[in-house]
């Protein structure tokens, strides 16, 4: 039974609840110049949340197909209300720091999830998601006590915020989906056999070059070095540098891996962490966390070719 | 190259040529993995032994919802927000005079590098950048400069962003249990190599020396560019 509450579905039907009240009221928001089609997209997502783990997997498919039909064609808006500022300068001052406890909570329920399931020697990555999840609730409590605003509010405030991110919410799951057809289809191994196919022969620099580049690039079309690594270890690290040359494994293999970090803050195919939080932000420019990031990822990228080449050689 | 690989291949250009066009992103995704798989030789629905591109489509966007766990975050963030979250948040700011967006930045960053190897996980954009750092940092440059100009703020949020993912990518490989390391460790197991989880976390400092020193010295620029901002709008 706790077993039961404390599992990653409880935190996807409490989310697809939160999913079909943003829904409801999308519907009925007459600023929204495309209230019904925007509500049925929330209205979807909802369902895929809550019984994603229950139906066919081809029936999410099509769903998901169906949700990125709507955006496709340019159906999901937002309302046109807007919060006052003015408004917003009076509650601070009869709020005062108050106003923190609920966005407080949530970075506080989440640390302490993460370190009960530590102690207890469960999955901490679980308790931290968990906590996301439970702390996100109990955020709402804390806000309507400390705001004595109305539930109504709380949602409405809330559909405000996702309604301004809109439908690039789902782009980090796709992306995630398109990985399982890329490795079903065995785009992997394609990438891999090229490289090998172009690699310089016997010179330990440009081979480590080589396998920073490739890294990097199958990273930047992923969007995810933890897709990327498998890859490039067994076509290029291992056969290509590891077997002739005896480098330490460890040493290689985490190196390559972070050298793959700088193709994720290179790419708009690491959704989750450029371009959501763009949106979340409310950022103009789609691609301004990508711009900002791109001088340090090339920057600690030949840090990484250097100090993987410099050890090595054994320094 | 043989045709049938170059076919697999079509997904990685479809996404190229979608991206650089600007065409809606999930448009591009789905199309992509629509391709890749029918040129693959994939049914589009399970049967005959095989997995269909639609059932692998609606498997992988199930499995990964947790990405999307943010959304149950927003209301509580949304009404401090309407209640005057950022507002306060530079009243707070005032007071500590020696704090400026890119400071802030950095600091987040380090904050996120002990996180990381303490072998947590945060979902970091949504529980502390949007409700905390990122209006403490603009609450910063108003206090220290006035109005900050829309030119400051898009680099402050940009900079704000970057620093979560700094303080991650690089900071959680400083813990033997966390998903990076382990993958490593998985992998190179499976190529016959026996590596230490404790070796591969050895290796990860000079990496994450540098990421913090290169991230100071950028998040230092921005402070700078900012002081010229103002001065620009005065």
């Amino acid at each position: 039974m706790i077993g039961a509450i404390f599992s990653l579905e409880t935190i996807y039907i409490l989310t697809a609840i939160v999913l079909l009240v943003f829904s409801f009221i999308t519907f009925r928001d007459r600023t929204n110049p495309r209230r019904v089609a925007s509500a049925v997209f929330w209205l979807i997502l909802g369902c895929i949340f809550g019984l994603g783990g229950v139906i066919p997997n081809w029936l999410t498919g099509i769903l998901v197909l169906a949700l990125v039909a709507l955006d496709g064609v340019g159906r999901v808006e937002r309302g046109r209300g807007q919060s006052d500022i003015a408004v917003q300068e009076r509650h601070a001052h009869r709020l005062r720091n108050r106003v923190f406890a609920p966005v407080l909570t949530i970075p506080i329920v989440t640390f302490a999830f993460a370190i009960g399931f530590r102690v207890m020697d469960a999955d901490a990555s679980r308790g931290a998601l968990l906590g996301l999840g439970f702390g996100g609730i109990a955020a709402m409590f804390v806000a309507l006590k400390v705001t004595q605003a109305t539930p109504r509010e709380l949602m409405v405030a809330g559909n405000q915020l996702n309604e301004t991110m809109g439908a690039v919410n789902i782009l980090p799951q796709l992306l995630a989906a398109l990985g399982v057809i890329f490795t079903a289809a065995g785009v992997g191994n394609v990438i891999a056999n090229f490289i090998q196919q172009i690699l310089p022969g016997n010179n330990l620099f440009l081979l480590i070059l080589a396998n920073c580049v490739g890294m990097t690039l199958f990273t930047i079309v992923m969007g995810n070095s933890f897709a990327a690594f498998p890859v490039i270890a067994t076509g290029v690290l291992v056969p290509m540098i590891l077997r002739p040359f005896g480098v330490n494994p460890a040493m290689a293999a985490i190196i390559t891996l972070t050298a793959g970090s700088s193709g994720t803050l290179m790419t708009p195919m690491a959704a989750n962490f450029n371009i959501v939080p763009a949106a979340l932000l409310d950022m103009r420019d789609r691609y301004g966390v990508i711009k900002f990031q791109l001088p340090f990822a090339i920057a600690i990228w030949s840090f990484h070719v250097v100090l993987l080449w410099m050890l090595a050689r054994g320094l | 190259m043989p045709l049938s690989d170059l076919l697999k291949l079509s997904g990685i250009a479809i996404v190229l040529i979608g991206l650089a066009f600007r065409l809606r992103p999930t448009l591009v995704v789905a199309a992509a993995a629509l391709v890749t798989g029918l040129s693959s030789g994939l049914p589009l629905f399970s049967g005959a032994g095989k997995i269909g591109i639609v059932d692998m489509l609606g498997k992988g966007f199930a499995d990964n919802r947790l990405m999307t766990l943010f959304i149950i975050t927003l209301p509580a963030i949304g009404l401090a927000e309407r209640y005057g979250l950022q507002q306060q948040s530079a009243v707070w700011i005032r007071r500590i005079h020696a704090a400026t967006a890119g400071r802030l930045s950095a600091l987040y960053q380090l904050f996120r590098v002990i996180v990381g190897a303490l072998g947590l996980r945060l979902g970091g954009h949504a529980s502390f950048v949007r409700p905390l750092i990122l209006p403490m940092a603009i609450g910063a440059t108003e206090a220290d400069r006035g109005m900050a100009t829309e030119t400051s703020i898009e680099k402050i949020k940009a900079a704000t962003a970057a620093s979560e993912n700094y303080g991650n990518f690089y900071g959680q490989n400083l813990a033997p249990v966390q998903a990076g390391i382990l993958l490593v460790y998985g992998v190179m197991k499976g190529l016959g190599y026996d590596v230490s989880l404790w070796d591969l976390v050895k290796y990860t400092v000079p990496v994450v020396a540098a990421s913090l020193i290169l991230g100071f010295i950028q998040f230092a620029l921005l402070d700078r560019s900012i002081h010229r901002d103002s001065k620009g709008a005065k």
